[in-house]
């Protein structure tokens, strides 16, 4: 009889403790470790922020739209995380009791894990594609100037009738230009070509157009001056530009409006808004 | 005999009824930044984020993650820029805390405090108004997160020499159901 009552009892006795055991169960879900994969540092929990406390009005006003009340108040920003420590990019245990953890909501640790030498190479690749840019807009400008200055270097009069030549200085500046022109493209395209690739992304948008273009330009900006030292050696030797030297011209048009194709393709859509 | 029952099933019991309050996870979720330049408009969505609510005593933890680089603006460029400029490689999730009571109306706005951790930066937003709607067990949150680039020290990025504008408002849209 004693036996039974001494049973009974230290079943209820101990039953709270079992509610809190199902609770810190309950709170702290982690993912199991994945062999042979790097684990992340343990996590400071000094860094670690707590939730903000509850504003009590908020549950005293319920569905009252406080539109008299600012909305949105920032505070102060808080010590600046350590990148080795990585608190918010890590697995691991809840701060306080109840309040759910990162590790609870699922995300892979490839997710979640910080990566210095991919941050690296983004800041490598930015870096480049912005000199690309800035060499890529520069050399508009001698391009511009190569195209209005082109007709001034062309002989003109057709056949069967008296043409005029070009003056040598015309001649000459028109190729000072183009030879510009085409040393500013090399370097821009430099850029391009050399700015580290990030390995798994695909290309979405505006950059395929921007891409596809340097098919049109970059092979112009090949034929153009080949086309146009032909053209040059001919008027030189007092000839008419002839044979495959006479496309020189309609190349180079080509190329320019590829370029600035290009150019436009990742500056659209444009909407000014100031 | 009924009575030795009837303590046993008490004693198993007991442990059913301290469950925790309540639990709450996100079912669906659209979170999307707005940038702007005199030349762009540009908005960038991500549908990736998970979150997780835990209710006692009154009062509800709400933790909500999503990675940086699961925003898309449409431009595979744009986007890993963003990824760059932000620290996404080295801060890859966006995280976001809160806690509000557990009775709120079931329909109508409600404030939150919220702790947003973001591009190795940890910023406090107070008295944030969300639109709440229910839905049968569902609930839906809709607001707007006054984000802005000096909050989380972010140099702005330039284009033609024009830097885009320090607010970067984060629209947030999600539904919630217990679990």
């Amino acid at each position: 009889m004693w036996l039974r009552r001494l049973v009974v009892c230290c079943g209820l006795a101990f039953a709270p403790w079992l509610c809190l055991a199902q609770t810190a169960q309950n709170a702290s879900l982690t993912l199991p470790d994945a062999p042979g994969v790097a684990q992340p540092a343990a996590p400071d929990y000094a860094d670690l922020p707590s939730a903000p406390e509850l504003n009590i009005e908020q549950a005293a006003e319920g569905g009252k739209n406080q539109t008299d009340q600012q909305q949105g108040q920032p505070q102060e920003n808080q010590t600046p995380q350590n990148p080795t420590q990585q608190n918010p990019t890590q697995q691991g245990q809840p701060g306080s009791g109840n309040a759910p953890s990162l590790g609870d909501l699922g995300f892979t640790p490839q997710q979640t894990l910080a990566n210095a030498q991919l941050q690296a190479m983004l800041d490598k690749r930015t870096h480049m594609l912005k000199i690309h840019q800035r060499l890529g807009l520069i050399t508009a400008i001698p391009m511009a100037a190569t195209l209005i200055t082109g007709p001034m270097a062309k002989a003109k009069g057709k056949n069967g009738q008296s043409f005029t030549e070009p003056t040598q200085a015309n001649l000459d500046f028109h190729a000072a230009l183009g030879g510009v022109t085409t040393g500013l493209y090399v370097a821009t395209a430099y850029y391009s070509i050399f700015a580290p690739k990030v390995p798994g992304s695909k290309r979405r948008g505006a950059i395929r157009l921007h891409r596809a273009l340097e098919f049109i330009h970059g092979p112009g900006m090949i034929a153009t001056p080949i086309l146009g030292a032909m053209a040059f050696k001919q008027e030189q030797a007092g000839e008419k530009v002839h044979g495959i030297a006479s496309a020189h011209g309609t190349v180079a048009w080509v190329t320019v409006a590829a370029y600035g194709a290009a150019i436009i393709s990742v500056s659209w859509p444009i909407k000014l808004k100031f | 005999m009924p009575r030795r029952i009837l303590l046993a099933c008490l004693i198993f019991a007991l442990p059913a009824l301290c469950r925790a309050d309540g639990q709450w996870v996100l079912v669906s979720s659209t979170l999307s930044y707005h940038m702007s330049h005199p030349m762009h408009q540009v908005d960038g969505v991500s549908r990736a984020a998970k979150g997780k609510g835990a209710c006692h005593a009154g009062t509800c933890d709400f933790l909500i993650a999503a990675p940086v680089n699961s925003f898309d603006s449409g431009d595979s460029n744009r986007d890993l820029h963003m990824v760059q400029v932000t620290r996404g490689a080295q801060f890859p999730m966006v995280v976001v805390r809160t806690r509000i009571a557990e009775q709120t109306p079931a329909s109508g706005t409600i404030y939150a405090d919220l702790e947003v951790q973001f591009a190795g930066q940890t910023m406090k937003y107070n008295h944030v108004a969300f639109e709440k709607t229910t839905s049968g067990n569902e609930v839906r949150i809709t607001g707007t997160v006054p984000a802005t680039c000096v909050d989380f020290k972010i140099d702005p990025p330039s284009f033609l020499t024009i830097p885009i504008k320090n607010e970067i408002p984060v629209r947030v849209d999600m539904t919630w159901r217990p679990m």
